[in-house]
C-alpha cells in the first residue's frame, strides 16, 4: 500500500449509485465493480489520479480485456518472425543485405470513433499515431496504407456520409503528405452499416536492421536511468481517448467527446522524426542501449509505466517537470494523449545528447511553442509507480498492478441469420449491367482519393496505389515490399467466418499478384459491442476465419503459417440504436520480393497476348456487387478453398519469378468482367488495348460467370509461354483456362458458348469506372 | 577531377531532402543536407538545391517564410556570382517568393497560386509530361522537344503574374524553362495536360541569367526507370536525371 499526499476517493464507502454518479461526473467509464476492484488491488482507496489511470488501463482499447483470450488462438510464430504482436509493432524478416539482417516493421491501427466525431483531425491523428508505433522500434518509416469504410452515400445519412468521407481523406492527406510518407495502398467500401460509425484504419511500414531494433521496455541494468519525454507540450487534448474509443458513439455525448480527439501537428512530427533518426545514429555509434516508446493512449502514465514494468522496474515521475501549454490538473498531465510525443529511457551519460539533438540541433521550440525534450523522472529498483505533482505524491501503486490490465470471459451466441439467394432474371446482353457494376462506388476507381495523397515521396515507390492489386516499394538493395489491405464488409454480414477468411486470402492474393511472397499479416478487428453475445460471436468467428486462412494458405512452399505480427481490436462500433457495423476484420498483408525488377502490375501490355484464368467461377454471389445492384445480399458468400488458394498463389508467384507473365489481376469485387475491364483500363484509366474473350464455360448462368466473386486471377502472357504456365499450375492440380486474347480493337468482347454477353468500348468503361466513386465525394 | 559540392538546404518542414540528395549524387556531384540553422558556411558550396515539402509549414503562404530566412539572403548573394540554384516544388515556391525568379526587376513578379483542377481540390499527385522550352543551367543536356515524364505533388503550383506582357518577355528570353505538354510534346492548355491551370503551361521558370530555376514537378523522384508507373522495373537512369547532370555540366564549364 503506497503512501500518497492528496485526498482519496472513498470508493469503498460510497453506495453504488453515488459511485456511479461520481465517476460519470469525472468522465470515468469504469464499472462500479471495477472501481471497487482497484481498492482491493492497491490496498486502499485510490486518488483521483489513480482512478483515471485505471480507467485508461482497463479500457477495452488499452487492455484488450474482452479480446485477449480469443486473439491468443492466432498464429503469431513462424521462422520469419523477428518480433510478434507484443510491442507497438511487429517485425518480419526481410533478408540479408551486405552481411546485415533487415526486418520490416509493420503496424495496423484504427481511429474510428475520433474520425466519426471530428473527421479531419481524427483521421490525421490516426496517421500520426501509427507513424509513432513504427518509429519507436528504431526504424525508418517507409509507407502507409488506409482501409476506409463509410456509410451509404445515397442513403438517409448521405450528406453526413459525404462530409465524413471527404474530411477523412483530407485529414489523411494533410498529415501524411506533410510528414512525407508515401501512401501505397488502401481500399474504400460504402455500406449502410457505417452510417453512424465510419471505420478509419491505417497500416504503416518501416525498416530496421535486426541489431538496431529498439524496444518499448527499459534496457537491462537501467536502474537510475532518466525518463525523457519529447515533443509537443502536454495539454488537455485527447484526454480520455482510450476510454472514448471503448464507448458507443451516441448523439448526446458526441459534442463533449470532441475534446477526446487529439490535435495533429504533422509539421512538428516531421521535425521530431528527423531528429529521432539522428538520436538513433548517435546511440548506435556510441553503442548506447535505450528504451523508446510512442505516447498514445494513456500518455505519460501509460508509456512510462509500461517501459519500466516490462523490464522489472518501477518509475518515479515528477509532473512539474513536464512541459505543459496550460495549467492542468495532475491526472490530465499524466494521462492526456497530446500528440507528437515519445518517451525515452536513457542512461544519464547520453541524456545530454538526446536533449541537445531535439532542443538545439533541431530546435523543436522554434517549430512549435514550448515543444522540447525534458527529463521527467527516473527508473527505480522499487517496483512502484510513483507520481508527484506540486511536491505531493498523487499516485503510488505497484507498477505491475497498473499495467496488468483486466480480463473478461465474454459470452458468445450465434445470432439467428436468415439469408437466401435471390431470383434475378437473366438478360440477353449485360452491357448495361456491367457499366453499373463498374461505376458502383465500391468498384470504381479511387483515383480521386489517392491522387490527393503523396504516393511517390521518398522516391522508393515502384508500384503506386491503384496500379495493381498491391503497392510495391523498394526497401534496400533489390528487395521490394508489397502491401495490400482487404475486407469486404458484405461477406461478413452473411458469414463472419468466411468474411474474415476471404479478407485474409484476398490480401495474400493481392501481394502475390505483383510477384511478392505473402510473408506477414496484420489485423484490425472492427466489431460491435463485445458485451452482447451475438456481436461477440461474430468477433470469435472472424478470428477463427483469419486463423484458418493464415495457417492453411501456408507460407510459400512450406507448412508454416503466414504469421500475424501485429493488430488492433476496435469494439463498440455501433450506432446509438444498437446496430453494429458489418463485421470488419480488416487484413493487411505484407509481401516480400527478392528482386523488384520482376514485379508486374495489372495493366495490359501488348495487343497480341493470351489471357488465362486461374480459379473456377462458382455460384458464389452472396455479398456481391451484382446482387447489391439488385438490392439483394444473397447467401452464397465465396468459399475459401485453402488448397486451391495455395496452388493459385504459389503458381502466380512462380510464374512471375520466372518472368512468364506480362500482367496479372486478382478477381474479386465485381467478378471476372470487372477484372478484365480493370486490366484494360489500367490504374490510371489510360489503357488502349482491347480484349476478345471467347470461351465455353459450362454449368453456370451467364450473369454468374461474369459477376461471381469467387477467388481467382487473370494473367496476360505471350503465346509462347502459355504451355509453360499451364504446366506450372497443373503441378497444383489447377487448370489455367484459356479465356481469349488481347486485341488492337478498342473494346471488350465477352462471348460464352457463342453468345455475346458483353461488347463495350473502352471509353464507355472508362467513363463509368472513373466517375462512379468521384461522384460520391461531390 | 574534383567533384562539385552541392548543398541541399533543409528548412523545417521540408520532406524531399533525401531523394534530392540522391539525385545530386546520381548525377555525379557531391551533396550534403544542410539544416537551416546550421553554423556551417553555405558559401563554400558550388551550388544549391532547395527541396520540396512544407518549409515553415507554409504558414501565411507557401514559401514566404523561408524566403525571408537569412539563409536565403546568403544564397541570393551566391546566385549573383553565377552559382546554380534549383528550387523544386516547395523550393520553387521559396525562390518565387524571394524574387530570384524570374528576376527581371528587383521584386516579386510571380506567384504560385492554388491549383485549378476540376477533379481534385487542393493537393494533387499524378504523373505529367513536360518539355524543356528554355535554355539554362538545368536544361543544357536536353534536345529540343524532349518530353519528360515526372510526378507533380502540390496544391499551389499555378504560375501566375498580373503582367501579361511579362510572360511574353519571359518566353522571348527563354526563361520559361519547362512547359506541361502531352505525351507527344503538344502544348495543350487544358486539364489534365496542364494539371494546375498554370499560365502558358509553365512548369518551371528561370531567371534571365539561367542559373536559378524554380520547378514545380519532382524530377528527383523519377531518376530511375523503376520509378515510372507501368514501365519495366529496371534501375536504368531516366532523362529526368539530365536536369541534375546539366547542373554539373554548367559547373564544370564555369
Amino acid at each position: 500500500m503506497g503512501k500518497v499526499d492528496v485526498d482519496l476517493v472513498y470508493v469503498s464507502s460510497m453506495s453504488d449509485a453515488a459511485l456511479k454518479k461520481f465517476m460519470q461526473k469525472n468522465a470515468i467509464s469504469l464499472k462500479v465493480e471495477e472501481a471497487r476492484k482497484i481498492v482491493k488491488l492497491i490496498g486502499r482507496n485510490p486518488t483521483i489520479t489513480e482512478l483515471h489511470i485505471f480507467n485508461i488501463q482497463w479500457s477495452e482499447h488499452s487492455s484488450y480485456k474482452s479480446s485477449r483470450p480469443i486473439l491468443k488462438t492466432l498464429p503469431t510464430k513462424a521462422p520469419n518472425v523477428i518480433l510478434g504482436p507484443v510491442e507497438d509493432s511487429g517485425i518480419i524478416e526481410l533478408g540479408m543485405h551486405k552481411g546485415e539482417k533487415y526486418g520490416i516493421v509493420m503496424s495496423h491501427e484504427s481511429h474510428n470513433h475520433p474520425s466519426q466525431v471530428v473527421p479531419y483531425e481524427g483521421a490525421a491523428t490516426g496517421i500520426g499515431g501509427i507513424i509513432r508505433d513504427i518509429l519507436c522500434m528504431g526504424s525508418r518509416i517507409l509507407a502507409t496504407a488506409d482501409p476506409l469504410r463509410f456509410g451509404n452515400p445515397n442513403g438517409k445519412n448521405k450528406d453526413h456520409v459525404k462530409y465524413v468521407a471527404n474530411e477523412v481523406i483530407n485529414g489523411i492527406a494533410g498529415y501524411s503528405n506533410a510528414v512525407g510518407i508515401p501512401n501505397i495502398a488502401g481500399d474504400i467500401y460504402f455500406d449502410d452499416s457505417f452510417d453512424d460509425n465510419c471505420l478509419v484504419n491505417v497500416v504503416c511500414l518501416g525498416m530496421v536492421k535486426e541489431k538496431d531494433i529498439l524496444h518499448s521496455y527499459a534496457p537491462k541494468n537501467s536502474e537510475g536511468y532518466d525518463i525523457i519525454v519529447v515533443g509537443k507540450p502536454t495539454d488537455n487534448s485527447g484526454f480520455g481517448g482510450a476510454a472514448f474509443a471503448s464507448l458507443i458513439l451516441d448523439e448526446d455525448t458526441k459534442e463533449s467527446n470532441k475534446s477526446a480527439v487529439q490535435v495533429p501537428d504533422p509539421f512538428l512530427k516531421n521535425m521530431i522524426i528527423r531528429a529521432t533518426y539522428e538520436v538513433f545514429r548517435e546511440a548506435r555509434k556510441k553503442k548506447v542501449k535505450l528504451g523508446f516508446k510512442d505516447m498514445g493512449a494513456g500518455g505519460i502514465m501509460c508509456a512510462s509505466s509500461e517501459l519500466c514494468a516490462d523490464a522489472g522496474y518501477g518509475a518515479e515521475i515528477d509532473l512539474d517537470k513536464v512541459n505543459v501549454s496550460m495549467d492542468i490538473p495532475s491526472f490530465i498531465i499524466a494521462c492526456s494523449e497530446t500528440q507528437e510525443r515519445f518517451t525515452w529511457i536513457s542512461p544519464k551519460s547520453f541524456t545530454k545528447k538526446i536533449l541537445e539533438i531535439y532542443n538545439e540541433k533541431f530546435d523543436l521550440g522554434s517549430v512549435a511553442e514550448n515543444a522540447k525534450a525534458v527529463v521527467v523522472g527516473k527508473v527505480t529498483k522499487k517496483k512502484d509507480y510513483l507520481v508527484r505533482h506540486k511536491g505531493k505524491i498523487v499516485c503510488n501503486a505497484a507498477v505491475d498492478v497498473i499495467t496488468s490490465g483486466i480480463r473478461y470471459e465474454r459470452k458468445a451466441k450465434k445470432p439467428k441469420r436468415n439469408f437466401s439467394e435471390p431470383n434475378i432474371k437473366e438478360r440477353k446482353s449485360y452491357n448495361e449491367t456491367f457499366l453499373k457494376v463498374l461505376s458502383h462506388p465500391n468498384v470504381a476507381s479511387k483515383a480521386k482519393c489517392y491522387n490527393h495523397y503523396d504516393k511517390n515521396v521518398q522516391g522508393n515507390s515502384i508500384i503506386e496505389s491503384g496500379q495493381a492489386d498491391a503497392g510495391l516499394i523498394r526497401v534496400v538493395g533489390k528487395y521490394g515490399v508489397a502491401l495490400s489491405v482487404d475486407n469486404n464488409p458484405r461477406y461478413g454480414m452473411i458469414d463472419p467466418y468466411l468474411g474474415a477468411a476471404n479478407a485474409t486470402a484476398e490480401a495474400m492474393r493481392n501481394v502475390a499478384a505483383v510477384g511478392a511472397i505473402p510473408s506477414a499479416l496484420t489485423d484490425c478487428l472492427n466489431f460491435g459491442n463485445p458485451e452482447k453475445p451475438e456481436q461477440f460471436y461474430d468477433f470469435k468467428e472472424a478470428v477463427r476465419g483469419i486463423k484458418d486462412a493464415a495457417e492453411q494458405i501456408s507460407y510459400f512452399k512450406t507448412k508454416n503459417p503466414v504469421p500475424i505480427i501485429s493488430g488492433n481490436v476496435s469494439f463498440y462500433n455501433e450506432s446509438s440504436n444498437g446496430k453494429a457495423v458489418a463485421p470488419s476484420p480488416v487484413i493487411a498483408c505484407l509481401g516480400i520480393m527478392k528482386d523488384y525488377s520482376k514485379a508486374i502490375d495489372m495493366k495490359l501490355k501488348t495487343s497480341d497476348s493470351v489471357l488465362l484464368m486461374i480459379g473456377n467461377r462458382k455460384d458464389e454471389l452472396g455479398g456481391s456487387i451484382y446482387y447489391d445492384l439488385h438490392k439483394e445480399l444473397g447467401k452464397n458468400v465465396p468459399g475459401v478453398d485453402f488448397d486451391e488458394h495455395k496452388g493459385m498463389i504459389y503458381g502466380i508467384i512462380e510464374s512471375i519469378d520466372q518472368r512468364l507473365l506480362l500482367s496479372c489481376h486478382d478477381i474479386s469485387d465485381g467478378g471476372l468482367a470487372t477484372c478484365l475491364a480493370e486490366m484494360m483500363l489500367g490504374g490510371s484509366a489510360d489503357g488502349t488495348i482491347g480484349m476478345e474473350i471467347n470461351f465455353n464455360y459450362p454449368h453456370l448462368r451467364d450473369d454468374k460467370i461474369l459477376f461471381s466473386e469467387s477467388a481467382g486471377f487473370v494473367v496476360e502472357l505471350e503465346k509462347k509461354n502459355v504451355e509453360k504456365v499451364q504446366k506450372l499450375f497443373a503441378k497444383y492440380q489447377l487448370i489455367a483456362h484459356e479465356l481469349g486474347e488481347t486485341s488492337k480493337s478498342d473494346s471488350l468482347k465477352i462471348i460464352n458458348n457463342g453468345k455475346k454477353l458483353v461488347d463495350i468500348k473502352i471509353n464507355k468503361m472508362k467513363e463509368a469506372w472513373t466517375t462512379g466513386f468521384a461522384k460520391v465525394l461531390e | 577531377m574534383d567533384k562539385k559540392n552541392i548543398a541541399v538546404v533543409y528548412f523545417p518542414g521540408n520532406n524531399c531532402e533525401i531523394e534530392t540528395l540522391e539525385a545530386v549524387k546520381a548525377a555525379g556531384m557531391n551533396g550534403k543536407i544542410l539544416r537551416w540553422n546550421t553554423q556551417q558556411d553555405l558559401r563554400k558550396f558550388d551550388g544549391y538545391v532547395i527541396p520540396g515539402g512544407w518549409a515553415y509549414e507554409d504558414r501565411v503562404r507557401a514559401g514566404i517564410i523561408a524566403a525571408k530566412d537569412p539563409v536565403m539572403n546568403l544564397i541570393k548573394e551566391e546566385a549573383k556570382k553565377g552559382k546554380p540554384v534549383l528550387g523544386i516544388c516547395n523550393g520553387a515556391q521559396v525562390l518565387i517568393e524571394t524574387g530570384m525568379v524570374p528576376n527581371t526587376q528587383d521584386k516579386v513578379e510571380f506567384a504560385l497560386a492554388p491549383n485549378i483542377n476540376p477533379f481534385v481540390k487542393g493537393y494533387y499527385n499524378v504523373w505529367v509530361n513536360m518539355k524543356s522550352s528554355g535554355k539554362n543551367a538545368f536544361t543544357k543536356l536536353f534536345s529540343k522537344n524532349e518530353v519528360l515524364y515526372v510526378p507533380i505533388a502540390h496544391g499551389e503550383g499555378r504560375f501566375i503574374t498580373k503582367e501579361k506582357s511579362l510572360v511574353e518577355k519571359l518566353e522571348r528570353n527563354g526563361q520559361i524553362a519547362f512547359k506541361y505538354c502531352t505525351g507527344s510534346g503538344k502544348i495543350e492548355n487544358k486539364f489534365p495536360v496542364n494539371p494546375n491551370g498554370s499560365m502558358c503551361n509553365i512548369a518551371a521558370l528561370s531567371n534571365k541569367e539561367g542559373n536559378v530555376m524554380a520547378m514545380m514537378p519532382h524530377p528527383e523522384r523519377a531518376i530511375w526507370q523503376r520509378q515510372f508507373p507501368g514501365s519495366k522495373k529496371e534501375d536504368n537512369k531516366t532523362a529526368n536525371l539530365k536536369i541534375f547532370e546539366s547542373m554539373k555540366k554548367y559547373l564544370k564549364r564555369k
